[in-house]
């Protein structure tokens, strides 16, 4: 490879992007972006959580007078929101970012600057719907938004405003960046890596593309029709005007079902990551594991009316949407089954992240029964709209999704820092989390099945609620202490953790054939590929004897050294996001319009900078 | 590694407390739970239900005894560095794809033969029932009598009633958890949901689809009765109002609690044959969780006792009959219909007692006392109006009381 000099003036203007503030806003490198994401979750976690101690604490005893009815309305759908859009969402783009190129023994994904542009979108999105609480209008409607609630006859503050604005922010920066990897998944693998060499986590999440790229053009469309009818008068869900409100739910679920699996489909990859390593025997059933993830993506977009079977469709709708919902339960179970056979026989080793493994399963498991249960019809008029349901999705999305991330974070953290998270930290986080998650939501099983329905900011003593409520409530805090716990152990592992070498837990797959954390051209040649598990050459064998493996400190040359070109930073793809914000918040404020030109003047602006700018620098 | 037995102890005494908790949830206190089943409707579902529970139950128990024996028995010790590699079984996998089909078919067969009976036609001399929802109380209309009333519903036990499901505003949606599954109640739609009530009972009924502030304060009460009482109750709610008819003006005659410093007068009075006459459930059967326990807000309780006569004449030029129907009074359609509104149990939608001090502090507050409330606080002044004052309150409450 022919060593490249570059142009002192060239050098001079990188150095300027490589510390410092002015290094994060311009930066290309899937890495650092993925960092960007994960921290930015990381903040949206807390303040997602803190509204879920507010709305227990409000319910810890009949006729909590804690916040008023509208606040806790306005604390249960942001607390949705944002778990679902600024949180699990983002999550898995953290680990889409970092992980992805580097499993695929790629140096970047294929459009550097558009994936800093999804960022910062979705870091304006974010912003912008929670700036609504600085105003007292935060979004009151429900993560779901239901029409006609939210149109301006019952809704006319600026809440719902917020909200629908907030969530088209936040749909551009997933489109974008689910192009972004499937175009990366398709064309920048190693040479080698066929499609079912794949890591498990690569497939879950090219899947997971595919569901984004697909269903979120359908909420785009519901979200439109709804800001149409907001600030331009247009009778989409207008009731006075004949509207059907169906409409919406139809366009929500439609989108809102694949969302679902948009959620937890990462977390299966990841934890189908971790579970061979330490049980040190490889997937049991890749095959299956790959086409029950496509069967459960594609079976997904055919089962959004079982979130409707108290709409009244018809006895011939609810039958086909209920055997449609019960048939996806079949490759989930399969999944479930492979998982157990990947430990069977295995030699594991119990690290936090193991744990948290194995509590996926555990816990996942409980949610995906009680989710047959609601997919019999009858059986769901009675449990649909109660706290049977919050039981069930914080099973799926907590055990399910938040587990599996979690195993991920400690897997992974040794890649991302080069650092080890402190495992008796570790195992106090997931004992915490473990309890605290039970105790929160297990007993509104029981709170469902006698009688209480979601959404209530209060309720009566002598409803036989009150000590299931105070479970719940401690369990929240319990939660809240173990997720402290993780907080504290990230940061002081940043400075303080043993140092990890390229492969610290013996893994299988290309990411730990590269110093941890990864130079910024991840591969310094790319590999070549020849098996599911290039790392273990056919035997996984006993792994380290303790973790982390031996660390041996190796000299990392730089991109210049190993004479790699890397796309230039720039900070193009920030300026334009900045544009974008500025429009919305011209929408916002009473549909300002010099405000919104100005936005869409420095977005297109920008744009066209950026696409006449070449990604690298020119060779000369 | 150490510490494995004990974590793995840890996991069970984990679960202990749940253990405990589900013992709880069967033996406890549930006066809503869906196990109730009044209703054929409520026995079918309950079927189908707890035949779910079952089969979920022991794919749990399956699931994660294998996973806890996997952990206890294939953890790393001395004697096992090495796994046995596998990648795959055929076979197994077939098997564990086919299982869990067999069990879906034992679910989905009665799911769709249950969804067919419950969804059937109603039977052609089904007790019609108009639900009308609105942020945040509901309407119940029989017109086969040609009956309105308000947040409580009385259903003759033994023959089918079929609700006709619609909203003024907003989406709600119909629930008795004792008594049937839920139905939505959809802007520009119809809906309908029929069962047959069977067996007497008072049961606490919700609203389950988000409807905004008061979501959580809109509530009913039904009551199952027998076809004897359910005639009564039906012919009197045909004729107008009780008042002025057979009024007794005082005010411990109507239930009102005394003002501080007067001679004690019971809590509640004994009921007379002309109001059992009146069909409407005894107050004294009353069980427990029907009857709300809502606090008062601060600064609201107030028992000064009012006059029913004057109130009668207050009423007439006060705001009420802009949004109230009292039959031959007044014909306001915005808020409940207050022709009986003294034979209820509850006012606010099922969120209060109905008794004197609830609806004084009602009349003079209703946002206070109710988020959200459409009801303007007639105690304060409005929009340059003067407020009623709190005599004028009273005696509207004692008039209010009066209307069995």
């Amino acid at each position: 490879m022919a060593t490249i000099v570059q142009p002192p003036s060239v050098a001079r203007h990188q150095a300027r992007y490589e510390t410092g503030l002015l290094s994060w806003l311009a930066t290309t490198d899937h890495k650092r972006i993925g960092q960007l994401y994960f921290y930015t979750s990381l903040a949206w976690f807390l303040v997602g959580g803190i509204e879920a101690l507010f709305i227990r604490s409000q319910l810890w005893g009949p006729n909590g007078r804690l916040v008023t009815a509208e606040t806790y309305n306005q604390l249960f759908t942001m607390h949705g929101t944002t778990m679902v859009f600024l949180v699990i969402m983002p999550f898995s783009a953290a680990f889409f970012n970092f992980l992805i190129p580097l499993q695929i023994g790629a140096r970047d994904v294929a459009f550097p600057r558009l994936n800093a542009f999804s960022y910062w979108v979705f870091l304006a999105g974010g912003l912008f719907m929670n700036a609504s609480w600085l105003f007292h209008a935060a979004p009151d409607a429900g993560w779901f938004g239901y029409a006609p609630l939210t149109t301006k006859a019952y809704s006319p503050g600026l809440n719902i405003d917020f909200w629908v604005l907030g969530l088209q922010i936040l749909g551009l920066s997933s489109l974008a960046a689910s192009f972004n990897f499937i175009t990366t998944i398709i064309n920048l693998r190693a040479p080698g890596m066929t499609l079912m060499r794949m890591p498990i986590f690569t497939w879950m999440s090219f899947v997971t593309q595919f569901l984004l790229a697909l269903s979120f053009p359908i909420i785009t469309v519901g979200v439109t029709f709804l800001m149409f009818d907001r600030f331009f008068g247009t009778n989409f869900y207008t009731i006075a005007a004949g509207a059907d409100p169906l409409l919406w739910q139809h366009l929500f679920w439609l989108f809102g079902h694949p969302e679902v699996y948009i959620l937890i489909l990462p977390a299966f990859g990841l934890v189908s990551e971790v579970l061979p390593v330490f049980s040190r025997k490889p997937l049991f059933g890749y095959n299956v594991m790959v086409y029950s993830g496509m069967l459960i993506a594609f079976l997904g977009f055919g089962v959004w009316a079982h979130h409707m079977f108290a709409v009244g469709m018809g006895p011939v709708a609810d039958s086909a949407f209920a055997i449609m919902t019960m048939l996806i339960a079949i490759p989930t179970g399969v999944k479930i089954f492979n998982w157990l056979g990947t430990l069977w026989g295995g030699t594991l080793r119990f690290t936090t992240a193991m744990k948290f493994g194995l509590a996926l399963i555990a816990l996942f498991t409980i949610g995906g029964i009680s989710g047959v249960t609601h997919a019999s019809p009858p059986s769901d008029l009675q449990q649909t709209d109660s706290y049977y349901i919050v039981a069930h999705f914080h099973y799926v999305l907590f055990g399910g999704s938040m587990m599996g991330l979690f195993a991920g974070m400690y897997f992974y953290y040794p890649k991302f820092t080069g650092r080890m998270l402190n495992e008796t930290l570790g195992t106090v986080h997931f004992w915490l989390t473990f309890i605290g998650m039970n105790l929160t939501f297990f007993p509104m099983h029981f709170l469902g099945l006698t009688g209480m329905p979601r959404r209530t900011w209060t309720y009566d003593a002598n409803q036989g609620w009150t000590s299931d409520n105070r479970l719940a409530t401690v369990g929240a805090f319990i939660l809240a202490a173990g997720t402290l716990v993780f907080v504290i152990n990230w940061l002081r592992s940043l400075k303080r953790g043993q140092p990890a070498g390229n492969d610290p837990w013996g893994g299988a797959t290309l990411e730990w054939s590269i110093p941890s954390p990864p130079p910024d051209y991840n591969f310094a040649e790319l590999p070549h590929v020849t098996s599911r598990t290039p790392l273990w050459h056919g035997d996984p064998g006993p792994g380290p004897a303790t973790y982390p493996a031996p660390f041996v400190p190796a000299k990392v040359p730089t991109a210049a050294e190993a004479g790699i070109t890397l796309p230039s930073p720039t900070v193009k793809p920030f300026v334009a996001a900045l544009g974008l914000a500025v429009s919305f918040t011209g929408m916002i404020a009473h549909k300002n319009l010099a405000l919104i030109l100005l936005g869409a003047a420095i977005f297109v602006g920008t744009l066209y900078s950026w696409l006449l700018t070449p990604l690298e620098p020119e060779h000369h | 590694m150490t510490g494995h037995h004990r974590a793995r102890w840890s996991r069970f005494i984990a679960l202990a407390p749940l253990v405990a908790l589900a013992l709880a949830a069967c033996s406890g206190d549930s006066p809503n739970s869906i196990f109730g089943a009044h209703s054929q409707f409520g026995h079918d579902v309950d079927a189908l239900t707890r035949r779910l529970l079952f089969l979920g139950i022991a794919v749990f128990v399956l699931v994660e005894t294998l996973l806890v024996f996997a952990i206890v028995k294939f953890r790393k010790h001395d004697g096992n560095t090495v796994a046995h590699q596998t990648h795959g079984n055929t076979t197994l996998e077939i098997t564990w794809t086919f299982i869990p089909a067999v069990i879906l078919a034992f679910i989905a067969v009665p799911s769709v033969q249950t969804i067919f009976r419950t969804q059937s036609a109603a039977p052609a001399d089904a007790l019609r029932i108009e639900v009308i929802g609105h942020q945040w109380w509901w309407e119940f209309r029989y017109p086969e009598y040609n009956v309105v009333t308000a947040n409580e519903v009385y259903l003759p036990v033994g023959r089918a009633v079929n609700f006709e499901l619609r909203t003024n505003d907003v989406l709600h949606s119909f629930w008795i958890p004792q008594v049937s599954g839920k139905r939505d109640l959809i802007s520009n739609h119809v809906n309908h949901l029929w069962f047959t009530p069977d067996s007497v009972g008072a049961y606490n009924g919700f609203c389950a689809e988000f409807c905004g502030a008061s979501h959580a304060n809109m509530r009913f009460k039904v009551f199952a009765v027998s076809a004897e009482q359910f005639a009564q109750y039906i012919a009197h709610e045909q004729t107008g109002p009780v008042f002025p008819l057979a009024m007794d003006t005082t005010p411990a005659a109507k239930g009102a609690k005394p003002a501080k410093g007067a001679p004690a007068a019971p809590a509640t009075v004994p009921l007379t044959p002309a109001q059992l006459a009146t069909g409407t459930w005894p107050l004294d059967q009353l069980p427990r969780w029907v009857v709300p326990a809502t606090p008062l807000p601060d600064g609201l309780a107030d028992t000064m006792p009012g006059d029913a006569a004057r109130g009668a004449a207050t009423f007439k030029t006060a705001p009420c009959i802009a949004c109230h129907t009292i039959q031959g009074v007044s014909a306001g359609i915005i808020g409940p219909n207050l022709t009986h509104v003294g034979s209820r149990t509850t006012i606010a939608s099922g969120l209060y007692p109905n008794d004197h001090a609830h609806l004084v502090a009602w009349i003079k507050n209703a946002p206070a006392m109710k988020p959200g409330s459409a009801m303007m606080a007639l105690g304060q002044s409005v929009m340059g109006a003067g407020g009623l004052t709190d005599q004028q309150i009273a005696d509207i409450a004692a008039y209010l009381a009066a209307l069995k």
